[in-house]
């Protein structure tokens, strides 16, 4: 479709239900007539943009085009559509876009393809769409990247809740024929103070659709913000509360049956034959099925399937990975390290002259760093429901890019896209893991077989030993110091690099040369976004150097920093803000430490400062001092409540967390061989907020994670001279 | 009826009809009975294993519920309710470290299965007082299976 037409759309709008809908904010093309019958429920509700419905009781419904996860996305979204739109808070809803691609976010694309792209107008038709096309390419209706608030919230929930403002204001207007600017709004209510009018939102809503959609709708300033900053109660926790929320492991279909499933130990191995003779006898059986890359028993309850998976004995082909083992894997990116040398490898950045930094330098300190994979460990195992009939498929499940899963059940079914309905639900837990799309691919290839509706759950030793891991990395360092103990130069070579490309890169310390490198090692483990993804690694890695660089300056470690950030006065602050918190430089007991990390994602600067207590035979991390600039905080229970899960699942990692390989397969299978944190383990956490530029919004759900490892292990250094240099935890004796 | 049918050919056809990167059907489906067919297995017609067997296995699926509160391992903590270990024949109210009711130590009932029986019918009407609060069995046949079960469970 050409350029928007407005008159086009509000017919088609009518047309549909009797639903009037207006503009689409930031959308090229008229989507409206085919999401209106998807989002309002007849006369009653209109929809004034994509990402609004207005309904007779004035409830105004946020539409929100992500997934809830527990991060709390929703009412951080609907708090910047509701402020902007001057709604009143009690009466705003929450709907979750379906999977459309019109919901594909393109502010989304922009960011990931053109970061520094600057659009005058924001709503500029040509440079949107041309994006929109790409992020659809892309399939991004995608949550993820700690992107929500400040792609998506920052671009489209505020601009599309200003327009539906503007477009009442206009309504009214006309209505009292009075000039709009003497309209305020306030309330979800249209007031003319001159003449003493006012009148709820809902009795203009028809008339807003036939209002221009303002081309550029004006936001508010900070300091007219009433909901955005304020620590506004999430919408999603009564029902988590009451147990009413429904999950994608909820699914209810009439006649549904369960299947369970397992894979070959050996990833991507394939299953020559099954033995199911026990198997078929066994109460409640419908099908097994050999899906060549997995077997599953489909039974009438899913205890029944389990149960006789269970017995079936298969035979798996030989792979070349079946001899791999940690060492082996391990020795294969020292020996591709070793090959890349001083100069080899890709280069990611590099500026000055590293090697003659280096040969100048007064103080050489060279360190090897190592991780290990990891799994998500989500609450809720992997999951989907699918039902494959009569030339339709619908699909129930969490996903983090409803849009993929979409697409990957109408693969799996042989179907188009346009003939899979895919219901999202809440996810138990995503961390990147549901941003894969295996388990829906393998539900409906289920039900494609079987032709009734199919529910498959994912045994907790299936979700851990078949996921896509976190990958183990190795990183080399080498650093110079000059004689005053300044860092000069800066040279790292690691392993493999996925996503965020910068997570390895050290811009915002002052560092007269600086070379950046990776080496692409195969590593058998299927690659999974996992929670702050590569700054997972990274932000281990050189705050751990970072600590040893200032030991061998014979500096403190917050001071050592300090001097790098000394011309960045915003990152400055957020150091200095998690140093007075925790005390810095006071005393401690006997062996107990303190230890600072600084680690800027996903647009968002957060030092954390870890105290540990090493008096007995394992660490115990005490305390957690979190400084956070995120640019503006939207909600901050909610930003809060990020920085603190964030350190749960980080520490959960720095403690414990190791994936192991032997013989291909992974060993670990549930929570006794993969423990996650404790309640009776987990630090106090003080978290202080910073709002240091309101215009580039950071990501909340990620940036928590990256400093809490190198916090722990610095701390331990101060408090036993022991430094860290391989992840976990759990591998070190401290006794 | 047991009947396989082997579907490779399937993956082949979708292959041509799809194009790029189609999803394998099965290599090989069993199908053991339609949705809401009667099971085509009962005891009777089971030959390679034991009457007695499946009997075993439908208890040990049934006590799945029972083991949120129940031990039945040889040596295994009480949970929220006693170790179960050994259960059929002993005394009511015996099992050491357990906090019985009052009512249930001075039950004086020995656990025979037709006192077992009757208690996971209902246990606060045939002990008023006990505080197995969860877990009645209103199934006969799903209670005689869990305590042929639980009688089988012996030391090995």
């Amino acid at each position: 479709m050409g350029k928007w037409s407005r008159r086009a759309f509000i017919g088609a709008g009518v047309a549909a239900g009797g639903a009037l809908v207006v503009g689409v904010a930031v959308r090229q093309g008229n989507p409206i007539d085919r999401l209106a019958p998807l989002l309002t429920n007849g006369d009653n509700e209109q929809l004034l943009n994509a990402w609004v419905k207005l309904d007779s009781d004035n409830i105004v419904t946020a539409v929100i085009p992500h997934v809830e996860m527990g991060q709390g996305v929703y009412t951080a979204l609907a708090q910047m559509l509701a402020d902007e739109m001057d709604a009143e808070w009690s009466k705003v809803r929450i709907l979750e876009a379906p999977a459309d691609k019109q919901y594909v976010s393109d502010s989304i694309g922009r960011d990931f393809l053109f970061p520094d792209l600057e659009v005058p107008a924001l709503l500029e038709p040509t440079v949107t769409g041309g994006i929109l096309e790409l992020a659809q390419a892309m399939g991004l209706q995608f949550t993820g990247g700690s992107y929500s608030v400040r792609a998506t919230g920052q671009r489209a929930m505020r601009t599309a809740g200003a327009a539906a403002r503007e477009m009442l204001v206009e309504a009214a207007a006309s209505e009292w024929q009075v000039p709009a600017s003497e309209i305020t709004t306030a309330d979800s209510m249209l007031i003319h103070a001159k003449s003493g009018k006012s009148e709820p939102f809902a009795k203009f809503a028809r008339a807003a659709a036939e209002q221009s959609l303002p081309a550029k709708p004006t936001l508010k300033s900070p300091e007219n913000y009433k909901i955005m900053g304020q620590p506004k109660k999430r919408h999603d926790i009564p029902e988590k509360v009451d147990g009413s929320a429904i999950f994608g492991i909820d699914a209810d279909v009439p006649g549904m049956k369960y299947a369970a499933v397992k894979a070959p130990p050996v990833i991507g191995a394939t299953v020559v034959s099954m033995d199911a003779t026990t198997a078929k006898t066994m109460p409640g059986v419908l099908q097994i099925l050999n899906m060549g890359d997995f077997v599953a028993v489909v039974a009438d309850g899913y205890w029944q399937a389990q149960q006789a998976l269970g017995t079936i004995t298969a035979q798996y082909d030989k792979t070349e990975a079946d001899s791999l083992d940690d060492d082996a894997i391990f020795a294969r990116y020292a020996s591709y390290l070793d090959e890349a040398g001083e100069d080899g490898g890709d280069l990611e950045t590099e500026e000055g002259d590293v090697a003659t930094g280096f040969a100048d330098a007064a103080t050489k300190v060279e360190a090897e760093y190592k991780v290990p994979f990891l799994a998500h460990a989500t609450m809720e195992p992997m999951n989907c429901t699918a039902w494959v009939r009569d030339g339709k498929c619908d699909v129930w499940s969490g996903h983090q890019a409803p849009v993929n899963a979409r697409q990957a059940a109408a693969d799996a079914a042989g179907l188009d896209f346009d003939d899979v309905t895919y219901h999202n639900a809440y996810l138990g837990g995503g961390f990147g893991r549901r941003s894969t799309s295996d388990y829906i691919t393998m539900a409906t290839r289920i039900a494609k077989a079987t032709g009734y509706p199919v529910k498959m759950i994912w045994s907790r030793e299936e979700d851990t030993a078949q996921d896509h891991y976190r990958p183990s990395a190795t990183s080399r360092f080498r650093g110079g110091l000059d004689k005053e103990g300044k860092l000069v130069s800066w040279d790292n070579i690691h392993t493999h690099l996925f996503d965020p490309k910068d997570a390895p890169t050290v811009p915002y310390y002052n560092i007269a040369s600086h070379k950046i490198r990776k080496v692409d090692v195969p590593m058998h483990l299927r690659f999974g976004p996992w929670r702050s993804v590569d700054h997972s690694q990274h932000g281990f890695f050189i705050e751990s150097f970072v600590d040893e660089l200032a030991q061998a300056a014979g500096k403190d470690g917050y001071a050592f920093r300090r001097e790098l950030l000394a011309e960045s006065p915003r990152h400055l602050k957020v150091l200095d803000t998690a140093a007075k918190m925790s005390g810095w430089g006071s005393a401690l007991p006997e062996k107990h430490g303190r230890g600072i990390a600084f680690v800027p994602s996903f647009g968002s600067l957060v030092a954390q400062v870890a105290e540990v207590d090493m008096s007995g035979p394992r660490p115990k991390v005490t305390k957690v001092y979190v400084a956070a600039d995120p640019g503006f905080v939207v909600n901050p229970d909610g930003f809060t409540a990020q920085m603190e899960s964030g350190i749960v699942y980080g520490l959960t990692a720095a403690l414990y967390g190791d994936i192991t390989v032997k013989d291909g397969a992974v060993q670990q299978s549930n929570f006794h061989d993969y423990p996650v944190l404790r309640i009776n383990e987990m630090p106090e956490v003080k978290v202080e907020l910073i709002n240091g530029d309101h215009e580039r919004l950071g990501g909340g759900g990620e940036p928590g994670l990256p400093p809490i490892a190198p916090a722990v292990t610095n701390a331990i250094f101060a408090a036993t001279g022991t430094r860290i240099r391989e992840l976990p935890l759990s591998k070190h004796s401290f006794a | 009826m047991t009947t396989v049918r082997n579907l490779a050919c399937l993956s082949i056809f979708l292959l041509a009809a799809c194009g790029a990167d189609p999803a394998p059907g099965p290599v090989e489906q069993i199908i053991v009975r339609e949705p809401g067919a009667a099971p085509v297995e009962t005891a009777a017609v089971v030959t390679d294993a034991a009457p007695a067997g499946a009997l075993l296995a439908e208890g040990k699926a049934a006590f799945a519920s029972c083991s949120a509160c129940h031990a039945l391992e040889q040596g295994a903590p009480n949970g929220a309710g006693p170790n179960l270990f050994g259960i059929v024949g002993s005394p009511a109210g015996k099992v050491a470290g357990f906090s019985y009711s009052n009512a249930m130590k001075t039950s004086g009932i020995t656990w025979t299965a037709s006192e077992l029986d009757s208690f996971i019918a209902d246990p606060a009407a045939k002990v008023p007082g006990t505080t197995m609060v969860a877990g009645a069995i209103a199934d006969p046949a799903k209670r005689q299976a869990v305590i042929a079960y639980l009688e089988s469970v012996t030391a090995n």
